[in-house]
């Protein structure tokens, strides 16, 4: 790929200048899968800076997790397929890429924790070893070098006694201290970007707060770009710049985190941040969203939020918003189109409690 | 680890003592006896035979005695096939030695030398040598079979099972689990003719049964055999390979089928595991990922299935060395069964029950060595 290459997004072009460091233009996963095609993700575009932070916040089956995948070229294909889209890793598009290559963007350049800690270690090797081993791949140093390595990443992560953790296999760790293992094993070669997908859900609460600390540390010291996937807001208030609200395998709104959390656009972001409990509401009964995601075999004509929408009016059910065709161009929905006859734009009560966590 | 060995290896003796008490009693239970040998010789009278029962430590039943009395005599001759009980003696007396002392003792303390438990696993009732000697000279062939075969079997089912696994519903896959499928269903006998049929008769490019050329060599696992062996190893050994081949080719397509699908199945679900893709996600090549992570892990419900079916081809793979006439343990099961040869058959499941029971042992050794989460003490 050429320097040519300009973000679309004026947005992130006016806070920071130059080329994205991961820039994902409309971006298409589908499966194909016994009862038809899901398109898991379908069309997104989205950029990170270089040392900058991006959430990407949705419920279960959005395609958040597809999306980081399909990044790191983790899918299975079958029944996985790309139909269109590139993926810019500075300049270079990972999908077109040899599998060679690519072989060394993975675990250097970007860099992956997981979910589940319990279950996203090898249980028969020890966590020395699954550290030293990207190590030795990477960067070529000898077996002596890498294990060295491993027990100054497993320092870096503050676990206590590293020398003795090393040689420990996963099943001796507890699960906080089995996602410090990831986030040491994905920080052991310094990538460029740390994609981490939903890195605290499987933890307990107490746990959580001190993972997020840790990931941001460790992120602001090693000057790495974080793609932060979750499904929880509250993660996202207190660790990301940037947020991108994805539904039904689109994005329905982007901007920063104070943007979308305290003047959100879309009715789906607003009826995300209604569904969180919150001191100012108690004894109030709870907004959830009505209804479910929609089938993926059977995707509503027009928006598809439009058959859970408090606000759907004539436009949603007959043309699908796409990012971009309303102004502000940050979120898809008719309500913020100039031609449409928009009832009651979305209005929601700030939230003071994450004003709190944004600081 | 020593001490779940010993704690084991103790547990295991009173589990072994109920297998030999069913297995000889449901022997005794199948109708017949030695004695069918004599029936309708006109020379020999019921007295007679009767006191070569007796001679032989068994109680002359015929289809009158009441089945309780029945009972009773197979726990008398158990007791001195075991050597609680002398059956020199009768009555309450037969649990003393023919020195005074109790019978189960060791016979330095005054106690008998007959029964399992003072060494002595009797005498063929169709030969007349010692058990121990009867089985000892059966090993050599059944081993060379059962290792030979286990050893193919295994690995092809390994490279078999993880390359289907990899590639999932390929061509290669579908053929895999099409033969499976086919040689899983078939009878080892009907394969083994088959393979006599086609190789020995009708190609002639193996012999049809045996373990040597008998006309070339003396006796398998004669002294003169190995002194023939030693003066001329190679074309011994090309001649047992010949021989080898049809059995061992029977074996291997049977078990091969159903280990094969064993293997896959588990590499299919360690190769979906999280860790896996982690282990892609860190950039390694597809080779360490699929050869070190995933295998790994899929090998250690092998080990296991492994280990079990060891005792199965030691006690000899009884229906292919029947077929081929192989001088293996099988086959003396085969024949001692035909010969109601109590003392061998119960030499035999002796042997079986220890072998069965140690590759368990062995198998959760083995399993606590590769699996780090696996401690037994």
């Amino acid at each position: 790929m050429t320097g040519s290459i300009l973000p679309v997004d004026d947005d992130v072009a006016t806070r920071s200048a130059g080329r994205p460091l991961l820039e994902v233009r409309d971006l298409r996963t589908y499966f194909h899968v016994m009862d038809g095609v899901v398109r898991a993700v379908d069309g997104i575009s989205f950029s990170i800076m270089a040392g900058e932070t991006l959430g990407i916040v949705g419920e279960s089956g959005c395609g958040k997790s597809v999306t980081s995948l399909s990044i790191m070229r983790l899918l299975d294909m079958p029944p996985a397929e790309i139909p269109s889209g590139e993926i810019l890793f500075e300049g270079r598009d990972l999908l077109t890429m040899p599998d060679e290559e690519m072989r060394k963007v993975r675990g250097n350049d970007i860099a992956m924790i997981f979910q589940e800690p319990m279950t996203s270690l090898n249980p028969v090797f020890t966590v020395g070893d699954q550290i030293a081993e990207a190590v030795i791949l990477h960067q070529g140093l000898s077996k002596k070098a890498a294990w060295d390595k491993a027990i100054e990443s497993l320092k870096a992560v503050g676990i206590n006694n590293p020398e003795r953790r090393v040689k420990q296999y996963p099943h001796e760790l507890s699960g906080g201290m089995r996602q410090r293992v990831m986030i040491a094993m994905a920080l052991s070669c310094d990538p460029k970007l740390l994609i981490a997908d939903e890195p605290t859900t499987a933890l307990d609460v107490t746990i959580q707060a001190q993972i997020l600390e840790l990931i941001r540390t460790v992120q602001d010291r090693t000057g790495a770009a974080l793609m932060l996937i979750t499904h929880d807001l509250g993660v996202v208030a207190e660790t990301v710049k940037d947020v991108v609200v994805m539904y039904a395998g689109r994005i329905v709104e982007e901007g920063s985190v104070e943007e979308v959390l305290l003047a959100p656009k879309h009715p789906y972001t607003e009826g995300l941040l209604g569904s969180i409990p919150s001191r100012g509401k108690r004894g109030e009964r709870l907004n959830v969203i009505r209804g479910t995601v929609p089938n993926p075999f059977n995707m509503p004509p027009g928006c598809n939020f439009a058959p859970r929408c408090p606000y759907a009016f004539e436009p949603c059910t007959q043309a699908d918003p796409r990012i971009g065709d309303a102004n502000p161009p940050d979120v898809a929905c008719w309500l913020y189109t100039a031609t449409a006859t928009s009832p009651t734009p979305p209005r929601v009560r700030p939230r003071l409690d994450l004003v709190e966590a944004l600081g | 680890m020593i001490k779940f060995i010993i704690r084991r290896s103790l547990g295991l003796v009173p589990l072994l003592l109920l297998v030999v008490v069913f297995s000889f009693l449901l022997m005794k239970a199948a109708p017949g006896g030695p004695e069918a040998q004599f029936q309708g010789n006109k020379k020999i009278s019921q007295v007679q035979i009767d006191a070569w029962l007796k001679r032989w430590c068994l109680q002359p039943t015929d289809a009158n005695t009441p089945i309780l009395e029945q009972v009773g005599n197979y726990f008398v001759e158990f007791g001195g096939w075991f050597g609680i009980l002398n059956c020199n003696r009768s009555g309450s007396q037969a649990f003393f030695s023919d020195s005074g002392g109790l019978n189960v003792l060791p016979p330095a303390l005054g106690g008998g030398s007959n029964g399992v438990i003072h060494g002595d696993l009797g005498y063929g009732i169709q030969s007349g040598r010692p058990v121990t000697e009867i089985i000892a000279e059966r090993i050599p062939a059944t081993f060379i079979l059962a290792f030979t075969a286990l050893v193919l079997w295994v690995s092809i089912a390994i490279v078999l099972g993880v390359y289907a696994a990899i590639h999932r519903y390929s061509l290669f896959d579908q053929t895999v689990t099409f033969l499976s499928y086919i040689f899983y269903s078939l009878p080892t006998f009907w394969l083994g003719l088959n393979l006599i049929f086609i190789f020995g008769v009708a190609l002639r490019w193996f012999p049809t049964g045996g373990i040597i050329t008998t006309r070339d060599w003396s006796p398998f696992n004669t002294p003169q055999y190995w002194q023939q062996f030693g003066a001329n190893p190679g074309a011994a050994t090309l001649d047992i390979g010949r021989h080898l081949f049809l059995p061992v080719l029977t074996l291997v397509a049977v078990n091969i089928a159903g280990d094969s699908r064993f293997v896959r199945a588990s590499m299919l679900e360690s190769i979906n595991q999280d860790y896996v893709r982690t282990a892609r996600a860190k950039g390694l090549r597809n080779r360490v990922v699929v050869g070190k992570h995933a295998l790994r892990n899929a090998m250690l419900p092998v080990v296991t299935n492994v280990a079990l079916e060891i005792p199965f081809l030691f006690s000899g793979a009884i229906v292919t060395e029947t077929i081929f006439n192989w001088p293996g343990m099988g086959r003396l099961f085969i024949d001692s069964i035909g010969g109601k040869d109590y003392f061998v058959i119960m030499g035999l499941l002796l042997v079986t029950a220890i072998i069965t029971l140690f590759a368990n042992l062995i198998a959760d050794v083995v399993y606590a060595i590769v699996d780090p989460r696996i401690r037994y003490d």
